[in-house]
């Protein structure tokens, strides 16, 4: 758990337009943490997980994933993506879906889709199309696919901003058993301070562009987390916490 | 789709034309119109039973000509929009002629194009094929776009070569733009072949009414007026037919 797994170093980055979004940005991340980031909209949270999994370049500075660039490790099919809009093929099946990265990513190791539809809750749904599926299970078949081929790196930009209270809630436990079966890193992208306390180790507060790390909070409770965590007086004074930093 | 909704769907109409063609008899026995500026719908009927054959003959030839045409002209358009992807200069190139096709109206090209390829049928196909490319060149080109971006985000997270991002995502999200284009395309052709026909042509539908024209023949003008529309909602419904069954997940939604 202590291996150093993803280390930022010194990242600059600015967009064509000339916004600049980060000026020499280290962080370091550990192997099978569970991150969350939080900031201001605007801050470049998006940015940075494109950055760490090689779909933006940096300007400078550079991303290494065990101890290799992040462009190679990508080449190896390291890093996975789940975005708010789960974007699945509407004229695929369920596992149609979830065995799209096989055929891309040949040479790598896969889950098997039945395998990963019972990891995600989805047994008997192999067979659907996606318009048939709610919203909820549609995200969860977007996990589905982007652990099928067994990244070391999740990159998860808001993936539950678009579900319902209730559905989040259970989709929030679904995911920390999940990160806990396959000891994949996360790093999550969210609005919610409850839900990055609720499901990560560290919690980066990013301030407005350009960004720094204002925070690295290292969330106080052990695990497994219960659903009743969020009710207690702790949990509302580290949401506290965090809040005061994000609005300074 | 209920059984009560489909049955107003085609009952509806149905009766409109019922009411429409037993009020026009019934004024035409009134009033006597001229037969050669309107003939009744007995008098049409009757032009359709005599000449039936060659009816069924010159709407065949102009249907073959609009479906030939139709394919060259989309298949053509298809296999541009997917070069216009891979190479922006083609498209900076080629596109402002496209346009510039588009804008020139077909009969003006008309009689130019039965001087280079004749008074049979090929000049008829080239005319179709090109009143269809022009819509399914846009839609192709705006519907191999319509990829969304997180889905070619993850294509690249995976290191997708271009050539897997187009078979796997860009081919199959196009296709719904592709068939709204082929319904305008179907009926692009139709218009194509016939005013070819018009022009210069001894066979087709267009020549047997410009023909008939001649002659005063006002009821089979109207018999083959009806006969070529068939045609065209024929072919119009049976690719609204295909679309619905390629694209079943807007179908059921």
């Amino acid at each position: 758990m202590d291996k150093t797994h993803i280390e930022i170093s010194n990242l600059s980055f600015t967009y064509d337009s000339g916004i600049e979004i980060f000026k020499n940005l280290s962080l370091s991340i550990k192997k099978g943490e569970f991150i969350s980031i939080v900031g201001p909209s605007g801050c470049g949270k998006s940015t940075l997980i494109r950055l760490i999994g090689d779909l933006l370049t940096p300007t400078r500075g550079e991303i290494k994933v065990e101890n290799e660039l992040n462009t190679k490790a990508r080449k190896k099919g390291k890093f996975s993506f789940v975005f708010q809009d789960p974007v699945l093929l509407p004229w695929r099946t369920v596992e149609e879906n979830i065995s799209l990265p096989s055929e891309i990513l040949i040479s790598k190791e896969h889950y098997n889709p039945l395998e990963l539809l019972k990891i995600v809750g989805l047994k008997d749904r192999g067979k659907m199309y996606p318009h048939q599926l709610s919203g909820g299970m549609k995200q969860r078949v977007a996990i589905a696919r982007a652990l099928s081929f067994k990244p070391s790196v999740l990159l998860m930009d808001e993936p539950f901003s678009a579900v319902d209270e209730f559905t989040r809630k259970i989709l929030n436990q679904e995911l920390l058993r999940i990160w806990n079966e396959t000891g994949v890193t996360i790093i999550f992208i969210t609005h919610s301070v409850s839900e990055a306390i609720f499901l990560s180790d560290r919690v980066f507060v990013l301030s407005s562009a350009p960004s720094t790390l204002k925070m690295d909070y290292h969330v106080p409770f052990s695990r497994p987390r219960e659903k009743g965590l969020e009710e207690s007086i702790e949990f509302i004074r580290s949401k506290k916490c965090l809040r005061q930093e994000l609005i300074i | 789709m209920s059984k009560t909704r489909t049955n107003n769907i085609v009952l509806a109409p149905f009766l409109l034309f019922v009411v429409i063609v037993l009020s026009w008899e019934l004024a035409d026995k009134i009033f006597d119109f001229n037969k050669v500026i309107l003939p009744s719908p007995s008098e049409i009927f009757l032009a359709f039973t005599e000449n039936y054959i060659i009816l069924f003959k010159a709407t065949s030839i102009t249907m073959i000509e609009s479906i030939l045409g139709f394919l060259l002209g989309s298949i053509i358009a298809y296999l541009l929009a997917i070069l216009f992807l891979f190479s922006k200069t083609t498209r900076e190139a080629l596109y402002p002629y496209a346009i510039a096709l588009k804008s020139t109206p077909l009969i003006a090209i008309a009689p130019l194009l039965v001087l280079w390829f004749g008074n049979g049928m090929f000049s008829k196909v080239i005319m179709s094929a090109l009143v269809a490319f022009f819509p399914v060149l846009v839609n192709s080109v705006n519907g191999l776009n319509s990829v969304p971006k997180e889905l070619l985000e993850l294509m690249s997270s995976l290191s997708a070569t271009s050539w897997k991002v187009l078979l796997k995502v860009r081919i199959p999200y196009s296709l719904d733009y592709l068939f709204s284009s082929l319904k305008i395309a179907s009926s692009l052709a139709v218009v194509g072949a016939v005013i070819g026909e018009f022009i210069g042509s001894t066979e087709g539908i267009g020549y047997l009414i410009n023909n008939a024209s001649y002659y005063l023949d006002t009821s089979l003008m109207f018999a083959g007026i009806i006969m070529i529309s068939i045609g065209g909602i024929a072919f119009f419904g049976f690719i609204s037919y295909l679309e619905q069954k390629v694209i079943f997940w807007k179908r059921d939604k």
